[in-house]
């Protein structure tokens, strides 16, 4: 029910689930934001067979997951410490696009604030 | 050895076996199938010079002629127009079996029907087990279209205006790394 009462907030500004974020991403931060890096390599995916929507940037870790599967197969419950790395790296993507979907509606709300003033 | 099978299948379904018959089955091996086929078929297969109408009538005597060939008087008596290939063959009322009067005594109380009344055209699909279009709908067609198209429409109305108003899970999209440049939230 929160997710309800609170979409309004994005819906009023048109805001709506898996948007592309618009604005500058450096624009309001006083340092510099570090790019995001892809530590898999692309041959190694390609040899795993990796499905093209698990290529993500936790990718490193779903390789690492992987191998440790296939090595202890089929007594998984020894790569719980590699399946909670990958689970925590997912959870963190999450969570930073959630922050963008954040960022992206503060923007705009900023932006009718002062165009409706100007 | 299967025409012997063919054969005594025949007789337990009750079809007689004209000499005919028999010439046509142990002649032609591709017949034996195909008469099979024919006589061993759980409806009634025969066919009778009778059964075959008469010529659409175009004159006045010619159609009290059929009129009194079907059974009717000359004032109820209606062909099928010509080009749909009845002949003379009388177009009755659209009244299925279930809707006839069940305590009537019929001659044929089974078919409820009597002697020499003329079968309807379609009788095949107003018998009493089968359709009747004639009978009281317990909801009229109007209720029923009402009550369809409305649920649809109602269910299409509701979709079309709730469109600017969906709900979703608060992220943008998911980030690929081929595809655009994507920054974290902080500088290390």
């Amino acid at each position: 029910m929160g997710q309800i009462m609170g979409g309004y907030h994005a819906r009023s500004v048109d805001l709506n689930s898996d948007d592309n974020p618009t604005f500058d991403p450096q624009a309001g931060f006083q340092y510099e934001r570090k790019q995001r890096e892809m530590i898999a390599k692309e041959e190694d995916l390609i040899s795993a067979r990796i499905p093209n929507k698990y290529r993500d940037y936790c990718a490193h870790y779903l390789l690492d997951y992987q191998v440790c599967r296939y090595k202890e197969m089929p007594l998984l419950y020894r790569c719980a410490h590699e399946k909670h790395n990958y689970l925590n790296c997912e959870q963190q993507d999450y969570v930073l696009r959630m922050k963008e979907f954040e960022r992206e509606r503060r923007l705009r709300v900023r932006e009718n604030r002062i165009s409706a003033t100007a | 050895m299967s025409s012997k099978c063919i054969v005594y299948g025949c007789m337990f379904l009750n079809v007689k076996m004209s000499s005919l018959l028999k010439r046509a089955l142990f002649n032609n091996s591709q017949s034996i199938r195909k008469t099979a086929a024919l006589f061993c078929n759980a409806t009634r297969n025969h066919w009778n010079y009778q059964y075959q109408p008469g010529p659409y009538p175009k004159t006045p005597e010619e159609r009290a002629a059929a009129a009194k060939k079907y059974g009717m008087t000359v004032e109820e008596y209606t062909p099928y127009p010509e080009d749909m290939g009845y002949g003379d063959y009388p177009k009755l009322p659209d009244i299925g079996e279930d809707s006839k009067d069940p305590h009537y005594p019929y001659d044929n109380p089974e078919l409820k029907r009597n002697f020499n009344e003329p079968l309807h055209a379609t009788a095949e699909i107003f018998g009493g087990d089968r359709c009747d279009i004639s009978i009281r709908r317990r909801f009229s067609l109007l209720h029923q279209w009402t009550w369809f198209l409305g649920t649809l429409g109602g269910f299409a109305l509701l979709m079309v205006f709730l469109e600017d108003y969906k709900i979703g899970r608060p992220v943008t999209a998911k980030q690929i790394p081929g595809q655009g440049v994507h920054y974290l939230f902080s500088p290390n």
